[in-house]
């Protein structure tokens, strides 16, 4: 049931673009009625293993998967008895608004249903499809919980409203990957998604996105991080897309502590407009943003970075770099510092450049072929230290730099 | 002499269209040491990197024969595969790009010898650097005992050391001068640019050849003792002038 005000304002975004990349038209795509599906029927679709295979999902990973969405059809949890006990939830948002009090409390907190255009669209037309997990105070889920969220039917708009709430003192490690079957698909994702950290909690939330050339993508992301709490976020693509814009929000409370990570690799003639922001709202917070922007083909990077220093002492780090592959792509870096109290430490740096021949010419003094050289620059530009790492996340970040690195010949 | 692994014919030297040196000559033999002297900007790098085929340094006319076979228009990590490495004087900085990996990659590639290799890495104190960025933040002496390794380790038929112990401390010196002594045990022939006295004098007794280039010219290859003595007495000009090749 929407709220009816919030649902008044949602129609009247429906034209209010975004800030940030370019404007899409929203009617040509089909929106479908959601439905819950056997795990059979998943795992057995060609196109499902199509899609997650080209995240690095192996099929184990998509058959343990918290949450799978393939299309308008979902697929929820099949986790694991213990998780359960612990009181774990992994269920649609759907779901969890009809049978969960925390889950209608926060919902629609931290993103306005009219946000953007994009927002509206989702939140008026989406049925709230998506997953919602809750880990409860204290229970500390160190294995990671996988969702996946595939598109595997052309012209279909996929919207959907995540929602993870990690409790006071509690962990957990999430990995979704975001996909289309065939390399050529046109359709568009819009993903909202609203995550909770509680006091002295911990959230590890790992985002590999593999697309198409027809992809329009309009993820919209905020995370309010409580004292004490820590956030870690790695972003990866290396598809093309069509466009892609996002710009994830983080508001951290007093002592909280967040680490921004960003890998995007862009070919083909795709728009990545891809940030990260983060407001220092209580003393004693810390924020780090870290980006790798990789632009071949005619692609067009722009990677935003902001740290608002509302308040001190604090202490908020930017770090940008690109690389760029051809002679045709373009990448542009947007740090932005914006201190309103005088303990606030911001800092940023940035760099732009193309593979060094020196570098290239010395790989090969010790016989690696021009290939080979190349590839190895790009995996030592791509590999950010990200301690937060759970092994089994560093798995999958490391499958997926590899292949960025293996067809980043450019 | 050995057999002959290395041959420098008649070869004109050009860097980015200029040439630098003309008409070298030089032939080096299966597991020995050679020595390159010469003051600074005489050519010496442009030599060694050119008999490695590293651009923008190029043998216009003449040739480069590696054990037998012509390798003048071999592009650089053919020459590798063939068995000819050079040793860079300033490897640059990699980021990200960990020691253990280039490592890794290496025994892969061309099947070393473990009971070498460890030696070698021994010698040469590279264990503490598996964990680092490729030269990276390194110390002088770590990153020319990381790239002297990195040169051996594949036991090439002749390694080109440009400047192994230029601005080493002593205890890397003697390091690198082991890891030389291990190589030509194997059969690898080195051909060792180096200014330092300390250096020059601890290889005496390993050198067959020392070469002197002077002014764009290979002037004089000859015995340690024909060559070194001279040049310490009365500097490279005065060298290259007694030694009749120079006027």
């Amino acid at each position: 049931m929407l709220n009816k005000n919030m649902a008044e304002a949602a129609r009247k975004a429906l034209s209010k673009p975004a800030p940030y990349g370019p404007d899409v038209d929203l009617s040509k795509y089909d929106v479908l009625n959601p439905r819950r599906i056997e795990p059979t029927e998943i795992l057995e679709q060609e196109r499902v293993r199509d899609a997650s295979g080209r995240l690095g999902f192996t099929p184990e990973i998509v058959r343990k998967a918290g949450y799978v969405q393939v299309d308008e059809a979902y697929l929820a949890s099949a986790l694991v008895e213990s998780l359960r006990k612990q009181g774990v939830f992994v269920m649609s948002t759907a779901e969890a608004l009809r049978k969960l009090d925390i889950a209608r409390e926060v919902a629609w907190t931290l993103i306005r249903p009219d946000t953007d255009k994009y927002v509206a669209t989702a939140y008026l037309y989406g049925k709230e499809q998506g997953y919602f997990i809750y880990v409860p105070p204290g229970v500390k889920v160190r294995t990671p919980i996988y969702t996946c969220l595939l598109i595997t039917r052309g012209m279909t708009a996929q919207l959907l409203h995540n929602i993870i709430y990690v409790a006071d003192g509690a962990e957990a490690n999430v990995v979704t990957g975001c996909s289309i079957a065939g390399l050529h698909a046109e359709a568009l994702h819009i993903g909202v998604s609203e995550f909770f950290v509680g006091k002295g909690a911990k959230l590890t939330f790992a985002m590999i996105h593999a697309w198409s050339k027809g992809a329009v993508v309009r993820p919209r992301t905020a995370v309010r991080v409580a004292e004490g709490g820590r956030y870690v976020s790695y972003y990866m693509i290396y598809s093309a897309v069509h466009s892609l814009q996002s710009y994830p929000k983080v508001t951290l409370g007093r002592n909280a502590s967040t680490s921004l990570y960003s890998i995007i690799s862009g070919e083909g003639e795709g728009i990545y407009d891809v940030g990260s922001s983060a407001t220092l709202a209580g003393p004693g917070s810390s924020a780090e943003i870290i980006s790798r922007n990789l632009a071949k083909d005619k692609s067009r990077v722009v990677a935003r970075a902001e740290i608002v220093g509302e308040s001190g002492p604090s202490k908020g780090h930017i770090e940008c770099m690109g690389l760029i592959l051809s002679d045709t792509a373009y990448i542009s870096t947007v740090p932005l510092l914006d201190s309103r109290n005088p303990e606030a430490t911001l800092t940023h740096e940035a760099a732009i450049g193309k593979i060094g021949e020196d570098q290239l010419t010395y790989l090969m003094s010790k016989g690696f072929s021009e290939e080979e050289a190349r590839a190895l620059i790009i995996r030592g530009f791509l590999s950010v230290e990200a301690p937060d790492l759970p092994p089994q996340v560093k798995l999958s970040v490391d499958r997926v730099t590899e292949l960025i690195s293996s067809k980043g010949h450019g | 002499m050995g057999n002959e692994v290395l041959r420098v014919e008649d070869a004109d030297i050009y860097v980015a269209g200029k040439r630098i040196l003309r008409k070298v000559n030089l032939s080096v033999g299966a597991g020995e040491l050679h020595i390159v002297m010469g003051p600074n900007a005489s050519g010496k790098t442009t030599l060694l990197s050119a008999i490695a085929g590293v651009e923008p340094y190029e043998v216009r006319s003449g040739k480069v024969m590696l054990a037998g076979e012509d390798i003048t228009n071999y592009p650089l990590h053919e020459r590798v595969e063939k068995g000819l490495v050079l040793a860079y004087q300033n490897p640059p900085s990699f980021k990200g790009v960990k020691v253990s990996e280039i490592l890794k990659w290496l025994r892969r590639k061309f099947d070393l010898d473990p009971s070498f290799t460890e030696s070698l890495a021994e010698i040469l104190d590279i264990h503490k650097l598996l964990g680092r960025d490729l030269f990276s933040g390194m110390s002088g002496g770590e990153r020319k005992r990381l790239e002297t390794y990195l040169t051996l380790s594949i036991m090439p038929k002749v390694a080109l050391l440009d400047e192994p112990d230029s601005g080493v401390d002593l205890d890397s010196v003697g390091r690198i001068l082991e890891a030389i002594k291990l190589a030509l045990k194997h059969g690898v022939s080195v051909v060792l640019v180096t200014h330092s006295t300390h250096m020059l004098n601890l290889v005496r007794p390993l050198t067959n050849t020392v070469h002197l280039i002077f002014k764009g010219h290979l002037v004089f290859s000859g015995l340690y003792d024909e060559v070194v003595p001279l040049v310490i007495k009365r500097g490279f000009e005065g060298a290259a002038k007694a030694l009749g090749r120079w006027s």
